[in-house]
């Protein structure tokens, strides 16, 4: 029987062969993983049946997932998360020659609620196109047009053309920009020109299936289980966001960005490659700096009060139209980790980074180690195509950029991230790598409550990852959003008597207890593991770059912090133990396994 | 209202509308005078602040909620509103702007004027109409003969708010007010849209969204675009 809530359909395109069908999702996969990330994760499973297949073959599948709470105007619940198979992650010993783990990047925006509009609960995309091509559907009718003429176009140029070529404004869609086209392994996806799946290489894995762009649109939304339940939490949490006002202005104010200035001063700010937590100079390019001299707009995800996207027009030098930024993974990649401080220069750096369609994390994270990189000498000009990178230098970073995303000289190799560079560079490059599993670190530094950013970035599922959390009920909490499709930043919201569990009873008119709902993100994230670990990876793979262990900070108000091995070790092994995993190799034990209904992972 | 007040009104209101400063700015309009239509009654109307606007569409979800109710239970409740049934409609443009768009329940309504079928003898109403208790637009679908002459006409001289059925080719999408209680008013997390007594001199012939974010974009992001072309 179908569950309420869901049309239990998945849209299933195969781009060598062009057929597209409609495929039943079990509803037994629908009560167990929810949607977004956890049925997207299941479906890959499915679609994957052994280890080791090349995440850049017409083998890989490409999810775009939306959750449950997907196109109903519940508040702060327009995610759309992407699933597929990294093309940046490898173990320290691999298994198979393509081990890598499972990727999720999620992106807000309005794409995933249009896919439920248009009758699906998720997209699946395996195979490759011959030629550049697009996907455009509206409910039933999908079509896969030649997308030639928009190949190699910049993100906001094409996010400008689709539409004509679409011809009406009202289709949601995603797309990729040259990075991804050529393959670079840290491209992203992007929809509006500005929201961005970043993370995991998602990017390349849809340009390694000439695909650009998938455009959707539709008339419809499945019955829900409990409509009048549902009527009734929806006025409530539209009353809970009235009455909490408070939280509500300050994101419509600074967005993510007002995390870069409190960041700053608690020294968990990743500054100068990881080398300190405080950077001096964050007012530059803090909150009310962009209020001042960059934002005009505020913008909001679909259905969304927070509006924390921000728009605007830097000048200066560098001018350039603003999409979005900075956010505080933006600033601080671009920013605080590479000694920038310039307003417009940063700007300039994360809007061509978008454009490009590339990571701005792993990108502003991979040139902050070229820089220690050159400053150590361990590499020389003449390695760097004659670019002079160094710290705070904005020319040379953009310069850097530019090389990455088009693989060009120094970016052929830089494009692959830190992990690879290091590789290549050789003698004790590794120590100062800022990676785990191969994915690069996000924004916020190690140091200062090491206990919880340690755990949060080591055993996280698609390599480093600062959305984690640094336990396993956080990180199961954080699942759960990723595959409800909720927003974490309206997380606080969602409480008691409009908790997320009470809003999925109604939608599907089936009483999801709070044990319960927490038990499904705990099978969410277990079979993630249960995916790396099939892959190859075990506790050796959850682990934090030497660096952690050996710097301490120079400056700020935790001058002198440090992480301490022995602590980490103790803490992953604990963790281990909370999670019923086994604390030498990490495998989840079988009973834990069978209690999750993951027997099929044994 | 003298004509040179009239012909500043027209050339301006754009540009006053988008630097009215935060102020109420009203869909096509900059004063605050009450307008009456042919037998005086007033007429009210949703009005957008489009420095206020985010984007977030929840006044589609809310309108298409509201007009497009299911039956659950025995009981008429308000609809999930999928965005697509919604009468008001928010244009995303890129630079980023994002335009509420509705029925401005035009006091002269080319929509009705260019309904073709014969005034009802008694009612001497066309399909189109207006509705005397809130002055709304509405069709009679059983007399409509679904030409889209209206939809053609609000295109033209309007918004172009009016849309065809794209099964019975008969109009769609003119605002109902939702019995005196806007929903998209009611639901607007920002409080861009309000829902107010039209003033006598508001421009209704700039009302499309295009024109709209054109300016728009040429204020935050000093940006040239032309979406007409």
């Amino acid at each position: 029987m179908k569950v309420k809530g869901y049309y239990g359909k998945l849209l299933d395109i195969n781009l060598t062969t062009g057929e597209i069908k409609k495929t039943e999702i079990p509803a037994q996969d629908i009560k167990h993983f929810i949607g977004g990330r956890g049925l997207g994760t299941k479906i890959l499973w499915d679609k994957l049946p052994k280890a080791g297949i090349d995440p850049l073959s017409p083998d890989n599948a490409l999810l775009f997932m939306p959750g449950p709470f997907s196109g109903l105007p519940i508040p702060s619940s327009s995610r759309t998360c992407v699933v597929t198979k990294s093309p940046r992650t490898s173990a320290v010993n691999p298994k198979h020659e393509h081990g890598s783990t499972v990727s999720y990047s999620n992106m807000g925006g309005f794409f995933g609620p249009e896919i439920k509009f248009a009758g699906y609960d998720g997209i699946c995309i395996t195979g490759k196109a011959e030629k550049p091509v697009y996907i455009k559907i509206m409910d039933d009718k999908v079509e896969i047009c030649d997308a030639t003429k928009f190949w190699g176009m910049g993100t906001d140029e094409f996010d400008k053309v689709f539409v004509d070529e679409l011809g009406n404004r009202k289709y949601e869609s995603c797309y990729i920009g040259p990075a991804g086209e050529n393959l670079v392994p840290m491209a992203s996806i992007l929809n509006t020109a500005a929201r961005a799946a970043g993370r995991g290489g998602v990017g390349c894995v849809m340009g390694s299936k000439n695909l650009k762009a998938v455009a959707v649109k539709g008339t419809q939304m499945p019955n829900l289980g409990d409509h009048k339940g549902y009527l009734d939490l929806l006025k409530k949490i539209r009353t809970s966001f009235k009455v909490n006002h408070e939280g509500v202005e300050r994101w419509r104010y600074g967005g993510t960005a007002d995390a870069l200035e409190s960041s700053s001063k608690s020294g968990t700010q990743a500054v100068k490659n990881y080398s300190e937590g405080t950077f001096a100079e964050i007012e530059k390019i803090g909150t009310e700096a962009n209020r001042k001299e960059v934002w005009k707009r505020d913008f909001a995800c679909f259905s969304c009060h927070l509006a924390c996207k921000k728009s605007g027009l830097a000048k200066g030098a560098y001018g350039v139209m603003v999409h979005d930024g900075p956010e505080y993974e933006t600033g601080t990649m671009m920013g605080a980790n590479l000694m920038i401080s310039n307003l417009s220069g940063l700007h300039k750096l994360i809007v061509v980074g978008d454009d490009y369609g590339i990571d701005i994390i792993s990108a502003g994270n991979t040139i902050g180690f070229l820089m220690e990189a050159y400053e150590k000498k361990l590499i020389d000009k003449d390695f760097l195509d004659g670019i002079d990178l160094t710290w705070g230098n904005v020319d040379a970073a953009l310069e850097m950029l530019h090389k990455m995303s088009k693989r060009e000289g120094v970016g052929e190799i830089a494009c692959h991230g830190v992990k690879y560079l290091a590789q290549k560079i050789g003698k004790d490059a590794h120590k100062f790598a800022i990676h785990v599993k191969g994915h690069e670190l996000a924004a916020w530094n190690v140091p200062v409550h090491s206990d919880r950013w340690s755990i949060i970035y080591a055993t996280s599922n698609r390599g480093a990852c600062h959305m984690n959390g640094g336990s396993p009920e956080r990180q199961d909490q954080t699942a759960l959003r990723d595959s409800i499709a909720a927003c974490s930043f309206a997380s606080s919201w969602y409480r008691d008597e409009v908790s997320y569990a009470k809003f999925m009873s109604a939608i599907t008119g089936i009483e999801w207890t709070e044990d319960e709902f927490n038990k499904a993100g705990t099978r969410i994230f277990t079979l993630e593991k249960m995916f790396n670990y099939r892959e190859g990876f075990e506790r050796n793979d959850d682990a934090l770059p030497p660096k952690f262990f050996e710097n301490k900070f120079t400056y700020g108000e935790h001058k002198g912090a440090i992480v301490d091995k022995n602590d980490f070790h103790n803490n992953l092994t604990n963790y281990y133990k909370a999670r019923e995993w086994d604390v030498k190799t990490s495998k989840p034990k079988e009973e834990t396994l069978k209690d999750l209904n993951l027997e099929f992972t044994i | 209202m003298s004509d040179r007040n009239k012909e500043y009104t027209r050339r301006h209101f754009l540009q006053d509308i988008a630097f009215g400063g935060g102020g109420l700015i009203v869909l096509g309009t900059l004063g605050f005078r009450i307008i009456k239509d042919k037998e005086h009654q007033l007429i009210k109307a949703i009005s957008v602040d489009f420095e206020k606007c985010a984007g977030c569409r929840t006044c589609e979800t809310a309108c298409s909620a509201f007009n497009h109710k299911e039956i659950i239970d025995g009981e008429l409740v308000s609809g999930l509103g999928n965005p697509y049934y919604s009468n008001i409609k928010v244009y995303h443009y890129n630079p980023d702007v994002d335009i509420p768009s509705t029925c401005a329940i035009c006091p002269d309504a080319p929509c009705i004027d260019a309904c073709p079928v014969a005034p009802d003898i008694t009612t001497g109403r066309k399909a189109l109409y207006r509705d005397p208790e809130n002055m709304t637009i509405k069709n009679d679908v059983e007399r409509c003969i679904g030409c889209a002459q209206c939809a053609e006409a609000c295109a033209n001289l309007r918004g172009g708010i009016i849309h065809p059925n794209p099964e019975t080719n008969k109009p769609e999408r003119m605002c109902t007010l939702c019995n005196g209680d806007p929903q998209c008013v009611k639901h607007c997390p920002f409080d861009a849209l309000a829902y107010i007594e039209m003033p006598e001199d508001r421009d209704l012939d700039s009302l499309s969204p295009e024109v709209i974010a054109e300016k728009l974009i040429k204020k935050y992001y000093e940006i040239n675009v032309d979406y007409e072309s």
